[in-house]
């Protein structure tokens, strides 16, 4: 595959279309602010000594509505997307997915526990209940992972096939309970189930917010460091190792980054799916397969679409919701369309 | 010609002052995330407060004209601050919690009423609301008539069963004769079937699919189908052909397949209740006469 555009360009473009939806995601929402009230707000947000007359609804819609809102987009919609690198990379497959390895079905899974059961386990210190839910998908994700990734080692070497079929098997497992668990919940568990499984930005809080952005910064600061190893993988696994790359602990380097980032997003914003399937694949299209360019451009183009289908969930039938999963889905799946049959002709 | 509009901006800022002096406490907009709150709010004469509701709130039909803020779980803060509401209205369901606290940080009265269904819940309720609108002594009078039906219709229910030994009943929900769920114990169906005086001879919890044979075992007298996409002869015929095996029950071969609103079912008692459970109670006993819309027989 060749290169349609240079690297820097693209980050150029990348880096424009992020400030611009930020912009228009901290600037945009059902209740209408001026303009000028938005641009005080923001100040008085990062300290600036700007007169805050008349902002009280501003200063809040922006400051405790949007902005932990528009962080969370960023942070999700970067994480999934590094995830995906990740994971098309250890897999050497364009179509590989976060889910491959269990972490998304083990969220569901953990999800699935905390909003069924969720009710009858008592003892639980008050402060500790609203993360219940959170909690139980970040370990549940873990949890199968690390159970995938224990059944593809054998002799000291992890099978990426075996790992594949692992995840392929401990998915449909995870998949046979949550249904179990559907069956005994009642209506209204039913309903929260349904809309975790479609995700939503809706509702973010920054105590909800730290973990994710720590984990992100931390997968977006270690993922960049093993670019080299990610592209000689690119030739096979023994040619990585011949050219000098420990491909062990690459392994268990993207399973853990992908296992706690998307653990993470799960966790804080629900099942939102294909943004780590599509945005990696996507840009690959664009800029071709080196690690280097694409890492952080997926980074970008992640948060970017992320967040533009944020927007339109929040816009789009307001006062209600729409879950975010069906727009980032509804989007991206024409453009992904149109850039394969592109690619064919 | 400009002394006019300044006249009358003048009077209407006397106006407004007048009346917010007087109702200075009482909340002005509302926004309603139940369906059986919001028809109490609308049968207490405060439609014209109503700025939004919930999906939930299907009755009266008008409510359909209303902004909708989705589903009383999956609350957006900010479609609902754009209502510039005064108060948000729901059960204990309502959510996700930090949606509610960002609404109370924007200075909106969040309350929180049962939807529990029974009686004494219902009573309290209305009282509340009464006192939120302004309006108390009709809330008082709706509670008292309220009271009366279900009490009517008790005393109806025990001098039928004199003369009539109580029919055993299933509950299906379904959707186009399919699906069906069956209302187990401790559900609203399970209390309409014992208030309108039938035996609920399902003895699962909650609702939950049975098998056509596991149905067919019951072999209910009657048969009371909330069908959520159809409605009267169309629902039971779509029941029949879905599943031929009811066929051998005695309610679906007497014909005593009794259709019900489904809304009755969610949300907590509203005020077309007492019509519900009468006209159940009516295909129950048909042969003893009917409670009147004045819970006179």
């Amino acid at each position: 595959m060749t290169r349609i555009v240079a690297a820097r360009p693209l980050f150029l473009l990348l880096g424009f279309l992020l400030l611009l939806v930020l912009w228009l995601s901290l600037a945009l929402g059902p209740v209408s602010l001026p303009l000028g009230d938005t641009l005080r707000a923001l100040a008085r947000l990062i300290g600036l000594p700007v007169s805050g007359d008349g902002l009280g609804q501003a200063e809040l819609i922006i400051g405790q509505i949007r902005l932990p809102r528009t962080l969370l987009g960023v942070a999700t919609g970067g994480v999934l997307a590094l995830a995906g690198v990740a994971m098309q990379g250890l897999f050497r497959n364009p179509l590989a997915d976060p889910g491959l390895i269990g972490v998304s079905s083990g969220a569901a899974l953990g999800a699935a526990i905390a909003i069924v059961f969720g009710a009858s386990i008592g003892g639980l210190p008050e402060a500790f209940a609203p993360y219940l839910l959170s909690a139980c998908a970040f370990a549940g994700g873990l949890l199968v992972t690390a159970l995938v990734y224990r059944l593809g080692r054998h002799n000291g070497q992890t099978s990426v096939a075996t790992m594949l079929l692992a995840g392929i098997a401990l998915t449909a497992l995870a998949g046979a309970l949550i249904g179990l668990f559907t069956y005994l919940a009642d209506d209204a568990t039913l309903r929260t189930l349904t809309f975790w499984n479609l995700g939503s930005l809706n509702g973010a809080s920054y105590p909800r917010l730290w973990p994710l952005l720590l984990i992100t910064l931390l997968v977006a600061c270690w993922l960049p460091r093993r670019v080299d190893a990610l592209n000689a993988l690119l030739l096979g696994e023994s040619e990585a190792r011949h050219l000098g790359f420990d491909v062990e602990r690459l392994k268990v380097e993207l399973i853990l980054c992908t296992a706690l980032g998307v653990g993470a997003a799960v966790a804080a914003a629900g099942m939102i799916g294909f943004i780590g399937l599509v945005v990696p694949h996507l840009l690959r299209l664009i800029v071709g397969p080196d690690h280097r360019v694409l890492l952080p451009a997926s980074m970008f183009g992640g948060a970017i679409l992320l967040l533009l289908a944020d927007l339109v969930a929040r816009m789009a039938l307001a006062p209600a919701e729409l879950p975010i999963g069906i727009v980032t889905a509804l989007i991206g799946a024409p453009f992904f369309l149109y850039l394969l049959m592109r690619g064919r002709s | 010609m400009t002394a006019r509009p300044l006249l009358i901006g003048l009077f209407t800022g006397l106006c407004l002052t007048a009346t917010s002096l007087a109702a200075e406490t009482l909340p002005k907009r509302w926004v309603s995330a139940g369906g059986s709150l919001s028809e109490w709010v609308v049968a207490l004469g405060g439609e014209s407060r109503l700025v939004g509701v919930d999906t939930t709130s299907l009755h009266p039909a008008s409510l359909a004209a209303l902004p909708k803020i989705g589903y009383q779980r999956q609350l957006a803060a900010e479609g609902i601050l754009a209502l510039k509401p005064d108060i948000l209205l729901g059960s204990e369901e309502m959510g996700p919690p930090p949606v509610l606290q960002q609404l109370r940080a924007a200075g909106v009265r969040i309350e929180t009423l049962s939807a529990k269904a029974d009686e004494p819940t219902v009573q309290g309720n209305l009282l509340r609301l009464g006192e939120l609108l302004g309006t108390p002594d009709q809330a008082k009078q709706v509670a008292e008539d309220f009271q009366s039906r279900i009490a009517a219709q008790a005393a109806w229910v025990k001098k039928a069963q004199a003369t009539q030994a109580a029919p055993g009943v299933v509950l299906l929900v379904g959707h186009a004769g399919g699906n069906l769920l069956v209302a187990g114990q401790d559900t609203s169906g399970d209390w309409m079937i014992q208030r309108a005086g039938g035996r609920n001879l399902a003895s699962h919890k909650g609702y939950k699919a049975l098998s056509t044979e596991a149905l067919t075992a019951l072999d209910p007298q009657v048969v009371v189908l909330a069908d959520r996409s159809l409605d009267g002869d169309a629902a039971r015929a779509a029941l029949t052909r879905q599943n031929p095996g009811l066929a051998a029950t005695r309610g679906v071969r007497d014909g005593r397949v009794v259709i019900l609103d489904p809304t009755l079912l969610v949300g907590g008692l509203g005020p077309r209740i007492p019509d519900g459970l009468a006209s159940l109670s009516r295909a129950f006993y048909p042969s003893v006469q009917a409670l009147n819309s004045e819970g006179r027989p």
